[in-house]
């Protein structure tokens, strides 16, 4: 399979024409105002080397993290399919983050944060994508302030089913739900045995007639 | 004492609270002949309809997606209906994104694996080694986080099922931008139309990106039952291999020697995930020399870029798919996040035998979006060639206005000059194929001339949304000078404001209030019945109290 061209480390910059959001066919042209680096290996966007948040003044601290990812990760977790070695980060503020993502299923995988400053990110997003059983690195500098920020894969229902994770920036703002070994899911099921509500029944029952019963007595 | 008389008002107050249409006939008819007729009383006034603010017909086209271009060397053809197929894609699917720019590659939303096109095997100038790449993804799934669907498809105004469709393997995220949870536009329903040539060597690797196991079984199409490495081809988990689980992948090979209109879905819990929507039109073209074929259609539809045989003998050529959903059986995947839970419920608790479908589908899209992207548009002396599979539940009885087809294949298979007559009624089984002539000449017996004319299932089921119509698989023949500039037809009839609202799905607005308004309304209340209600309702619950009492002072006497 011969390519063309050969892309490891092509940088684009990119500005693309994104439809307003809610327009019928948005996103006809999807990543909207995003710096893109694409290889065979994934996608790194709105990567950020240097540029400081307006509320830094230096950079506090250069953290180096790997992220492994897959079903493996998962796989003694009930109710999840896909999961991450780290569903938490914490970090100083103004630290610089420099995160390798690897990918060990045999599809794609993403760590995507989400609501960081828009003046810096576009959409507030930093991405890291990484094609089935690779890796792929990228840098990004968080702001000042104590916050909680959003970790997923936006692929449909990886987020839903395990991947999940929360970055904490200082102190943060409070924890994010459905945060594997941080905090519940919002909708949860009720996870009751068969016939229960039979059981349930047979007893309100019981309890009513002896009230009953009780108060006739008294 | 004072308890009997409480009695005998609420007594009173029952009878004359009692609604004189409740009495029986005959004492009605005898009070009637000793007092008169009761006196007029006008029925309730017609209920203004609340104002629904119709959705926008026909979306605009800001980046020009419509018009025919040429990108790397590919023509895209014009695609005149509103919304159109991104042409990038397009030129990325007919030369391989292993063989574009990096800028068309980028604006085609493609990964740089999607579809690669390698070697030239047998030298007659296109590619013959072609390898896809298919991604499983649901549409409308839950999530633990939020109450709506997510990654959300509407097939309709306001609907929504959960589905799970094949999708070509691109790059980012699954949603349009952060701040929405709209599905991007390339992942929908149905699952993409595959299209080679005849005699390519083709290797399909399903890399499953869903939380369920699936396959890959290409129905009605050459291939082993085991592939080069004697590993099974076949994609059925009970004859041929163990499904592809989650975040796994798995390569498929064929090398079909016929040309011919096939399927592809997957084999996994079939009765389930077939319905749920893993399902595809499969195309082997004939092979001709310098052959680019389209290898993927996006939503099928029309084919941008057709093939050297078809565009010989058709000036358009239209992938059909058709697909029913059942409601009971899509919701299943929104009630829990927990993929055992949704497992049992879809697969164990689901039951297809006391099934009836309630979504038909056009192209992933249901009446009136249909005409937004699946209409068949073309000018008198055209030959289109129409592609069609039914993926539902229930046959189809596909019937065209103003037109008579003729089918030239079933199944893949040419038929027999002589069989090949005009019809203007095709009955499809579920997972039938037909390739249909639809020729705009009009000699009174292929077409009544120009118009537009409607193109629907006539089991009338099929025209509904879960039956409200006007809905489900209509679309329509339209010719060019019936179409605006910007691709909506120059419909005559009655208003369609209803129809692009949610509200009318939801079965709140009466089916005619645009055109003939309060005359077939819902009808206002009579207030002096709920006088009537309400005094009945004390006067009876007084009755019983007074009775009881009385049971009680009886039980504590003995």
């Amino acid at each position: 399979m011969k390519f063309k061209s050969l892309w490891p480390g092509i940088v684009l910059m990119l500005l693309l024409a994104n439809d307003a959001a809610g327009q019928e066919t948005a996103g006809h042209e999807g990543h909207g105002g995003h710096q893109l680096v694409v290889d065979v290996d994934g996608v790194v966007m709105n990567e950020n080397q240097s540029t400081l948040p307006r509320d830094c003044s230096e950079i506090s601290r250069d953290y180096k993290l790997t992220i492994r990812a897959g079903k493996k990760y998962a796989a003694d977790v009930a109710g999840a399919i896909f999961g991450m070695d780290r569903h938490e980060v914490r970090v100083e503020p103004c630290s610089r983050l420099t995160v390798t993502f690897v990918n060990e299923d045999e599809v794609r995988h993403q760590w995507m944060v989400h609501g960081l400053p828009r003046y810096l990110y576009p959409a507030g997003m930093f991405h890291i994508e990484a094609s089935g059983g690779r890796s792929r690195t990228g840098t990004f500098i968080v702001p000042g302030d104590d916050q909680t920020f959003l970790i997923h894969c936006d692929m449909a229902q990886h987020m839903e089913k395990g991947m999940r994770g929360q970055l904490v920036v200082g102190a943060g703002s409070g924890n994010l739900w459905g945060v594997k070994g941080v905090s519940d899911q919002f909708y949860r099921a009720a996870y009751l045995p068969p016939k229960v509500m039979v059981l349930i029944g047979i007893i309100l029952l019981i309890s009513f007639l002896i009230s009953l019963r009780l108060l006739k007595s008294s | 004492m004072k308890k009997r008389w409480v009695f005998l008002v609420a007594v009173l107050i029952a009878l004359l609270s009692c609604p004189p249409q409740w009495y029986p006939m005959p004492l009605r008819l005898k009070l009637s002949e000793w007092f008169g007729a009761a006196g007029y009383r006008a029925l309730p006034s017609s209920l203004v309809v609340a104002a629904n603010e119709p959705q926008v017909f026909c979306p605009p086209d800001p980046s020009g997606w419509r018009e025919q271009q040429l990108i790397e060397g590919v023509l895209i053809g014009e695609s005149a209906a509103c919304v159109a197929d991104n042409p990038y894609a397009v030129a990325a699917f007919v030369r391989g994104t292993n063989n574009i720019e990096q800028s068309t590659l980028l604006k085609s939303g493609l990964s740089a694996d999607a579809v690669i096109k390698g070697r030239d095997l047998d030298g007659d100038g296109d590619p013959d080694e072609i390898h896809i790449r298919l991604e499983v993804v649901e549409l409308n799934g839950s999530s633990g986080v939020l109450s709506g669907a997510v990654t959300q498809y509407e097939i309709a105004p306001g609907i929504k099922p959960g589905m799970w469709v094949f999708a070509p393997k691109f790059v980012g995220m699954a949603v349009e931008n952060f701040g929405s949870q709209k599905a991007r536009p390339e992942l929908r329903l149905p699952s993409p139309a595959i299209r080679i040539e005849a005699g390519d060597k083709v290797t399909i690797t399903l890399e499953n990106t869903h939380y369920m196991p699936h396959t890959l079984h290409l129905h009605g199409t050459d291939h082993g039952f085991v592939d080069a490495g004697g590993e099974g081809n076949d994609g059925v988990p009970i004859a041929s291999e163990v499904p592809v689980l989650p975040g796994n992948a798995r390569s498929y090979e064929l090398n079909p020697r016929h040309a011919g209109t096939m399927f592809y879905h997957c084999h996994v819990q079939a009765h389930v995930h077939v319905m749920m929507g893993l399902q595809g039109l499969f195309i082997i073209e004939e092979n001709r020399p310098d052959n680019w074929v389209q290898t993927m259609n996006v939503g099928a539809g029309l084919v941008r870029a057709p093939s050297r045989a078809v565009s010989e003998e058709y000036d358009r050529e239209y992938d059909l798919h058709y697909l029913d959903l059942d409601k009971e059986l899509s919701e299943r995947i929104q009630q829990d996040n927990d993929p055992r839970l949704v497992t049992r419920s879809m697969h164990r608790e689901y039951d297809i035998t006391d099934a009836t479908v309630d979504y038909f589908t056009l192209n992933g899209r249901s009446f009136p979006y249909t005409f937004r992207e699946s209409l068949l548009i073309g000018k008198d002396n055209d030959r289109i060639k129409l592609r069609v599979v039914n993926g539902g539940l229930k046959g189809i009885a596909l019937h065209t206005h103003g037109h008579k087809f003729t089918v030239t294949d079933r199944d893949g298979v040419a038929l027999p000059q002589a069989t090949q007559v005009p019809q203007d009624v095709l009955w499809l089984a579920t997972s039938m194929r037909a390739d249909l002539s639809l020729e705009l000449v009009n000699d009174g017996l292929h077409a009544y001339g120009p118009g537009i004319w409607l193109f629907h299932d006539h089991q009338y089921q099929g025209i509904t949304n879960d039956g409200i119509g006007p809905g489900g698989n209509i679309s329509a023949i339209v010719y060019e000078q019936y179409l605006q500039e910007d691709g909506w037809p120059k419909t005559r009839g009655v208003s369609w404001d209803a129809y692009f609202t949610e509200a009318y799905y939801r079965k709140e607005i009466p089916v005619w209030e645009l055109y003939a308004p309060g005359l077939f309304s819902d009808t206002g209340f009579d207030w002096l019945m709920v006088l009537r209600m309400l005094g009945l309702a004390l006067s009876l619950g007084t009755m019983l109290a007074v009775i009881s009492m009385g049971i009680a002072k009886r039980g504590r006497g003995r």
